[in-house]
């Protein structure tokens, strides 16, 4: 067995180790979906918080769903749930207030 | 004497009796009352006669009940009445109607209009709908209804797409498993483990995009191959996706030692793909100055376009068995590029331009579209395969392959070229750092003398920085004079 295999290409000594690309060298190849998304959530769950319209704080919940389903595993899951939380909490907080049906626009 | 005190008593009796027998009775009772009381009480009294005497006729059926037994019980001739009255009002309509017309429009508003026990008023009944939000029922909820369908709509989605991706990933895997398995020594790191050991999956970096990361063979650095799935797991792309049909992709960058590649720079793939390459992409911009040139003239299909530094390049690495590999795989190849100078895309920089040449890396980058235009099956991953054996046979080759020699000159001019541009450019930004610099230090240094409480050792420093300041003006009018006699 003495007998080295020409033709098998793979080397034992020149392993390297797998080292993740940094996002400083190329912030453009970086998808911000879910970084404007988390902001959005926050902003219109803050809204219907604020100014009680229940649109907005629907929106809200949308926009944490949409972040969620788009972010990196890397990504902080407290934030993710916070904001998921927020948004929870502005449409609980829009229907205790004023329990009415959401009215359509139109 | 004895009479009129009588008549007095009794009188000041039915004085104070009246007011009460005429809050029980109707004003038409009230004057029967009256008929029968002395004249002393006509000033009671607001109606006229006729009405009197039409009222003794029968009771309007507005009389409460309640006082009729009183009447019963005091009046007789009422009594008869009213029991005539009760009989035609519960017998017939007609007489009952008969007896409304007698009485007086004046007396009786609105009296007329009655008819029978079903009266209808003056102003019609509205009948308002109670508001939404005081209804209980689910109906009035149903944009409510609408938004939580959606979400649930949004999760099923989510959980769907996700599955799919992670199917196609592993088929993908699975197919080319044994072929990544035979030519490299590490297949699968996720750079977190202590040892190198392989391990034999994907690392998933998001729910669309898959990474693989190869290392241990020769004529090569490492391989790092990115699956980028479509986002099937947002909805919001699934929509996008439907109006604007996109591709899955396989991107493979091969990095290579400084041994492993001489200095060229090459691009072929799709005419947009190129095109785009060339203006994005530093290295491709900055060497491959000609347009992209059609494929046709090397025996490849005219879809594809080819960038190249110069003609040797393309026709070396353009051989037979490559045009073969990249004419049967057409579809599927999106872009191959061949850089011994690759930095990625154009740095857009505030200040201008960079101080530093960006840091380049001999790579070979390969993207190609997966088959089905975003409805592949795990089944398509196989049709990869032939492209996979194409990169491999494309990192030997780039090892074997070396210019002549004037394609080498050729070569390293056009670097020294870029270097020099590129300095150039910068010159008047690096000397206005230099200029900042030493201003700095000069201000830094007049500020410790300012500082300085001691006045004799302030005098001290003073007097240092001023040899300092005109040494330096001596050298330079010695650099000057040197210049010019070089001149001369």
């Amino acid at each position: 067995m003495s007998f080295n295999n020409m033709a098998d290409p793979r080397r034992q000594n020149k392993i390297l180790r797998y080292k993740p690309p940094s996002t400083d060298t190329n912030p453009t190849l970086e998808d911000p979906t879910p970084d404007y998304m988390n902001l959005l959530g926050m902003i219109f769950s803050m809204c219907g918080l604020m100014l009680k319209l229940k649109w907005c704080a629907w929106i809200a919940v949308y926009c944490s769903f949409i972040s969620f389903a788009n972010s990196r595993s890397s990504e902080d899951t407290k934030q993710m749930m916070s904001s998921f939380m927020l948004s929870i909490s502005a449409v609980v907080m829009s229907y205790l207030q004023n329990p009415q049906p959401m009215s359509p626009p139109w | 004497m004895r009479r009129a005190h009588l008549l007095l008593i009794s009188s000041l009796l039915l004085l104070l009796a009246f007011p009460l027998a005429r809050g029980r009775y109707s004003d038409d009772d009230g004057e029967d009352i009256v008929d029968f009381d002395d004249n002393d009480f006509a000033e009671f009294e607001d109606m006229n006669d006729e009405q009197a005497a039409e009222t003794e006729t029968a009771p309007p059926p507005r009389a409460s009940q309640t006082s009729k037994p009183e009447e019963d019980e005091d009046e007789d001739e009422a009594t008869v009445e009213l029991e005539d009255g009760q009989d035609g009002f519960e017998d017939s309509e007609t007489q009952d109607q008969d007896m409304y017309r007698k009485y007086d429009q004046e007396e009786f508003e609105g009296f007329g209009d009655m008819e029978g026990p079903g009266h209808s008023m003056k102003d019609p009944l509205i009948i308002h709908t109670v508001p939404a939000h005081l209804q209980n029922s689910w109906e009035s909820y149903y944009m409510e209804i609408l938004m939580v369908t959606g979400l649930l709509a949004y999760i099923m989605n989510y959980i769907i797409g996700k599955n799919k991706n992670s199917r196609l990933a592993h088929a993908w895997f699975n197919s080319h498993r044994e072929l990544l398995e035979s030519n490299f020594a590490l297949v699968g790191d996720d750079g977190t483990s202590k040892e190198a050991v392989s391990t034999g999956k994907l690392n998933q970096e998001n729910e669309h995009i898959y990474n693989l990361w190869c290392s241990g063979r020769v004529c090569c650095e490492g391989m790092l191959i990115q699956l980028k799935f479509l986002k099937r797991q947002d909805l919001l792309n699934v929509l996008a996706r439907m109006m604007r049909p996109v591709c899955d992709q396989v991107q493979i960058k091969v990095t290579l030692s400084d041994d492993d590649m001489d200095t060229f720079v090459f691009a072929v793939g799709t005419k947009k793909a190129t095109a785009k390459l060339q203006k994005e992409m530093q290295d491709l911009s900055e060497f491959c100055g000609d347009k992209p040139k059609s494929g046709a003239k090397y025996g490849l299909p005219d879809s594809l376009a080819i960038v190249s530094e110069m003609g040797e390049v393309t026709d070396g690495v353009m051989d037979s068995k490559m045009v073969h590999y990249i004419t049967n795989h057409a579809d599927k190849i999106e872009s191959i590029h061949f850089s011994d100078q690759f930095s990625g895309p154009k740095v857009m920089q505030e200040e201008g331009q960079p101080l530093k040449l960006p840091e380049t890396k001999k790579s070979l980058l390969f993207t190609f579209n997966v088959p089905g235009m975003g409805n592949t099956s795990p089944k398509d991953m196989d049709s990869l395969l032939p492209l996979m054996n194409m990169v491999i046979y494309s990192i030997d080759k780039v090892k074997k392959l070396r210019l002549n020699r004037e394609g080498k000159q050729k070569a390293d001019r056009n670097r020294a070229r870029v270097e020099e541009n590129f300095l150039k450019q910068t010159h008047a930004q690096r000397q206005e750092a230099a200029q900042t610099r030493r201003e700095e230090k000069k201000r830094a240094e007049k500020e410790r003398i300012m500082n300085e409480e001691d006045p004799e050792r302030q005098r001290r420093l003073e007097e240092a920085a001023q040899r300092r300041d005109q040494k330096k003006i001596e050298k330079k009018q010695m650099k000057m004079k040197q210049i010019k006699v070089k001149a001369m």
